[in-house]
């Protein structure tokens, strides 16, 4: 009997917890609303000392760091287009989500799977501090503290069998302490090449997961369990020193690299038109490749000859052949005075097929202005024809110089290396606060092993940059030796009393560089009050 | 017994559980809620916040000035500026040479870069304000201070000679407003608005070095550099003036953003009395210039040896933003060569009421600039009667073409070569003496067009000579109130650039 009763009593029990749930969760659950209101926000000034105490762990960055930067400018450009951001971002996220969610529902016998809500509330992130690190790499390092103790309602509901159950999300919060690199910096809009995402630390996460009005979260020891999963997740991918990476500009173009090299040959001009008042003209062409540095290229004279034969060949590297444009002048010689210009006339790279040597006959004209050259034509006379040959020939990939990203890595000596040796490297990228008694002229000179290089002059300038590079090819790894780099100034002025003047030097133990394989630092100058040089060093070794 | 007692205690268990979970989840929800708003609070702190939390050890480094110091962020720009000055380089070359063009005055033929480097300072931002004056906009003024060591060099051709004009140790300082446009759409900005603040002024500063030649070549060539400089500042970027920039991938309209047409001002340039006496011999023959902006200026006729005249003369103006616009009169002396100014005033547009009318008298000044007024003299007054009328939508419009128009026609003008620029003051129609005063810089084509210029470089050289040593003069481009002492109102020297205020949306 006794027996019989225990086994009826857990029997009861059980039944009687379902029902105790039922009634529980329909007596205190089930009755809670589930929209989520805004947290009534009262001004600090109002806070009790309690609350004070507690906000106190939360005290942003930039209050307890001298080195964190306030960036309330920034919060409140958030702030403000926070509403916006909101409706922007749930617009994505549900047009993303649903080419999804119905391509999967049939799967799973689902009616369907909507979203009853979608908002990230109204409480946007706020950055708590800002920091920059400077280093001597093209690279720019920013770590922004964000805390984002947000209040967002999305709502999913899911249909199947008749049933309906929606799964809320309440509450998120998250924090993290991101650094962003850019790197490398490049010379073209908007400056960077990529970007570089990484936690410093593991991000705190928390939120509220409701399942039919019930927060699974608050069920003790689940939260700490998600939690952690999701930390150790997010830490696996992110933390530092892994990286998310962002690409935005490809390095190689944005460098504006020469990608291929153009052949021009000159042949001859036909029907060249008199200048000299004496005797023929006496031609030449002179050529050049727009947005090129590189100064312009001439043939030789022909004297007295106006359909001379040239025959000469050119190079130019082309770095953008879809804009790039070639510009032919024929000029008359002169031995005294000005060189009279024959005519002119261009040719857009475009026009080009790649690896096919094309022959161009081109009529010359004066100028180069479409208004004036339709009068040109009816006006004047021909004032000749100039025949080229051109053949364009792009890099194939291999023979693509180096990207710009391979700085990181050091690069390999060149072929040709003794096994032993290597190829040293010193790129003088610029000096601070040189200053000379006279004049600041500042350039560098730097000696190695008896071999001597300079720099270009820079005039008149503190802070001089120069970024040059120099090698020097060595048949063993310089151990032992030191390298001696100066900064001097030349007065501009010639027959003044102070000619030439030393701004400082530094002196670089080889050893290190060659330990190191890459020192890129800046170093104080002796003899000079506040100096400093930057100089990267590198020693390529053979493969 | 035993079942019943069994369901009994099932029941009240379970909804124990059920009121145990139900409070844990009350207490975490407002563990989160009251977190959530600790950081919205901490979020924006002001200096008494700080001070309730931090006591007696509130921290020394920590100021909260207007505009914001961002140090990091100028930390950043000087370690970018070598590749953003040379990406930049080509974006000014290409957009500001154009530019130079447009504006160029009318006796420099070619007006290019033969140089430009940025140097290797970067630009200071002093500090940054965010507010959001209106819904769905944010402004965002930035206090950007740039002593520079550019390298700039402008290839300049005038008629004769060609020389190559260095501006030296150029000098910015100005506040720069950005609005952004929100949007709902991902990237959540539409538009961007950028301009320079009015108040306070925008000063450029430079110096002007020919390079191996002399400034003097050219006579009144800094001048026209200065002027040039100027009207490019006042009339493209200088609040109420601005460039609207749509942000790709939303199609929006820009147009509530763009500076329109606002209103009508009817000016009557009724007399002037008591005014100053310039000439030995009889009195001075006054005329008014009256504009709201420089490009469209109007003159009335000159009445001669008279220091009360009555010109009973009405123009109509258009003004594009009342609260920050002024109407600037200016009264001058005609006279061989150079014309005298008598006195200026400029009457603020944001006091006058819409559709009423008011006779206004001003009295003259004799500079703008209240730090170099000297004499306290009477100069004189003028009566005007203001009438301001608001657009509606179809005169808005139609005022739109018409402005248009008379660009266009300007255009055409000068690149006929009848006017030297596309800045010279148009006399009303019907104004005859006025057409004829506008003619020494139009009908008369360029070469009468040097000699105006020349003898405002006579005039600007003598008062400059005592300043500047050598080839060197300084422009304070910004700073010179339209007509300073040293030019000329509508011929020769001051009529710098055209502008175009139509094209500004690029």
């Amino acid at each position: 009997m006794g027996f019989f009763s225990t086994i009826l009593g857990f029997c009861g029990f059980g039944v009687g917890i379902s029902l105790g749930l039922v009634i529980g969760y329909l007596l205190f659950i089930y009755v809670q609303p589930s929209d989520v209101k805004d947290p009534e926000i009262r001004p600090l000034a109002e806070q009790d000392p309690n609350a004070m105490q507690r906000m106190l762990p939360e005290i942003p960055l930039w209050v307890k760091n001298p080195d964190f930067d306030r960036v309330d400018w920034l919060n409140r450009f958030i702030e403000y287009m926070w509403p916006f951001l909101d409706k922007a971002i749930c617009k994505t996220a549900k047009n993303i989500a649903k080419p999804i969610i119905e391509e999967q529902i049939p799967k799973y016998k689902i009616d369907s799977v909507e979203f009853e809500t979608l908002t990230l509330g109204s409480l946007p992130p706020t950055f708590q501090g800002m920091k920059v690190y400077i280093t001597e790499e093209k690279e720019l390092i920013m770590e922004p503290c964000i805390k984002w103790a947000a209040n967002p309602n999305v709502t999913v509901a899911v249909r199947a069998y008749g049933l309906k159950a929606t799964v809320q999300v309440v509450d998120l919060q998250v924090f993290a302490e991101p650094r962003i690199t850019l790197k490398p910096l490049v010379p073209s809009f908007p400056c960077f090449a990529n970007i570089f995402v990484s936690l410093m630390e593991k991000p705190h996460v928390d939120f509220g997961l409701k399942l039919g009005g019930a927060d699974l979260m608050s069920i003790p020891g689940l939260y700490r369990f998600v939690q952690e999963l999701i930390k150790d997740q997010v830490a696996n991918m992110y933390l530092w020193p892994k990286t998310l990476v962002v690409p935005i500009l490809d390095p190689a173009k944005a460098h504006r690299r020469p990608i291929g090299i153009l052949h021009v040959k000159v042949v001859r001009a036909i029907g060249l038109r008199k200048k000299d008042l004496l005797g023929a003209s006496d031609p030449y062409v002179k050529i050049k490749l727009s947005d090129d540095k590189v100064p312009s290229k001439k043939t030789t004279v022909k004297h007295k000859n106006l359909n001379p034969e040239w025959g000469e060949e050119f190079k130019f590297s082309v770095r953008d052949p879809q804009t790039q444009v070639l510009e032919f002048n024929v000029y008359d010689w002169e031995q005294v005075g000005k060189h009279d210009k024959m005519g002119m006339n261009v040719l857009p790279l475009k026009d080009l097929t790649p690896e096919e040597p094309k022959t161009f006959k081109l009529d010359l004209c004066k100028t180069l202005t479409p208004s004036q050259e339709g009068e040109a034509a009816q006006t004047e006379k021909s004032r000749g024809q100039l025949e080229v040959e051109l053949l364009y020939k792009p890099f194939s990939e291999d023979e693509m110089p180096k990207g710009f990203g391979e700085t990181q890595t050091v690069q390999k000596a060149p072929e040709g290396t003794p096994a032993s040796g290597g190829l040293l490297v010193v790129i003088v990228h610029e000096a601070q606060d040189v200053e000379g008694k006279h004049h600041t002229n500042p350039y560098v000179r730097i000696f190695f092993r008896g071999e001597e290089k300079r720099t270009k002059q820079v005039k008149k300038n503190r802070d001089p940059r120069w970024g040059e590079e120099f090698t020097f090819m060595l048949e063993e790894p310089p151990v032992r030796d030191k390298m001696h780099v100066e900064v001097l100034s030349t007065s501009t002025r010639i027959g003044l009393l102070h000619p030439k003047e030393s701004l400082g030097y530094v002196e670089i133990q080889m050893a290190d560089v060659v330990s190191n394989k890459r020192i890129n630092d800046k170093f104080h100058l002796i003899d000079s009050k506040n100096g400093k040089i930057q100089l990267e060093l590198e020693w390529r070794t053979a493969p | 017994m035993g079942l019943i007692s069994g369901i009994f205690f099932g029941v009240i268990f379970g909804v124990v559980l059920m009121a145990g979970w139900s409070r844990m989840m009350r207490h975490r929800t407002s563990k989160r809620v009251s977190k959530a708003v600790d950081m919205k609070l901490l979020g924006s702190l002001s200096r008494d916040d700080l001070k309730k939390i931090c006591g007696d050890n509130f921290p020394e480094w920590i100021s909260f000035p207007a505009f914001e110091q961002v140090k990091w962020l100028n930390k950043l720009l000087s370690k970018m500026w070598p590749y953003v000055a040379e990406a930049a380089t080509m974006v000014i070359r290409e957009s500001v040479e154009p530019l130079l063009e447009e504006y160029r005055p009318a006796a420099i033929t070619s007006l290019k870069f033969s140089k430009l480097t940025l140097g290797n300072v970067a630009p200071k931002i002093e500090g940054i304000r965010v507010q959001s004056l209106k819904e769905g906009q944010i402004t965002m003024d930035i206090d950007l201070r740039w002593g520079g060591n550019p390298n700039i060099i402008l290839g300049v051709t005038a008629l004769v000679a060609s020389i190559p004009i260095q501006l030296k140790d150029l000098q910015v300082f100005t506040v720069v407003r950005v609005i952004f446009q929100l949007a709902e759409e991902i990237p959540c900005i539409s538009a961007v608005v950028v301009a320079l603040l009015a108040e306070p002024e925008p000063r450029i500063d430079y110096t002007l070095k020919a390079v191996g030649g002399s400034l003097t070549a050219i006579p009144g060539l800094s001048d026209m550099i200065d002027d040039t400089v100027n009207s490019i500042v006042k009339d493209m970027l200088q609040w109420p003036h601005r460039i609207v920039v749509p942000i790709g991938g939303i199609p929006v309209d820009t147009s509530e953003l763009e500076l329109k047409p606002q209103g009508k001002l009817t000016v009557t340039v009724a007399r002037a009395s008591n005014l100053k006496n310039k000439e030995l011999i009889g009195k001075s023959d006054p005329y008014a210039v009256i504009f709201i902006r420089p490009v469209f200026k109007y003159k009335t006729n000159t009445i001669e040896n008279n220091l009360n005249p009555v010109w009973d003369q009405t123009f109509e103006l258009i003004a594009e933003d009342k609260e920050t616009q002024f109407l600037t009169v200016e009264v001058y002396d005609k006279d061989v060569g150079q014309d005298e100014r008598l006195g200026l005033v400029k009457l603020p547009l944001s006091g006058l009421e819409s559709e009423a009318t008011r006779d206004i008298e001003l009295n003259l000044l004799a500079s703008l600039d209240t730090l170099k007024v000297k004499d306290k003299k009477d100069r004189g007054s003028i009566t005007l009667k203001v009438h301001y009328h608001e657009f509606n939508k179809e005169e808005q419009l139609e005022a739109l073409e018409e402005e248009k128009r008379i660009l266009e026609e300007r255009k055409k003008l000068k690149e006929a070569g009848v006017i030297g620029s596309t800045m010279d003051a148009v006399g009303m129609v019907g104004s005859g003496i006025g057409a004829g005063v506008g003619l020494v810089g139009t009908g008369l084509n360029s070469g009468v067009g040097m000699v105006g210029s020349g003898l405002g470089a006579v005039g600007s050289g003598l008062s400059k000579a005592g300043k500047f040593m050598g080839r060197t003069i300084t422009g304070h481009s910004s700073k010179r109130s339209n007509g300073s002492s040293s030019s000329t109102p509508v011929n020769s020297v001051q009529d710098n650039g055209g502008a175009k205020p139509l094209k500004q949306q690029e």
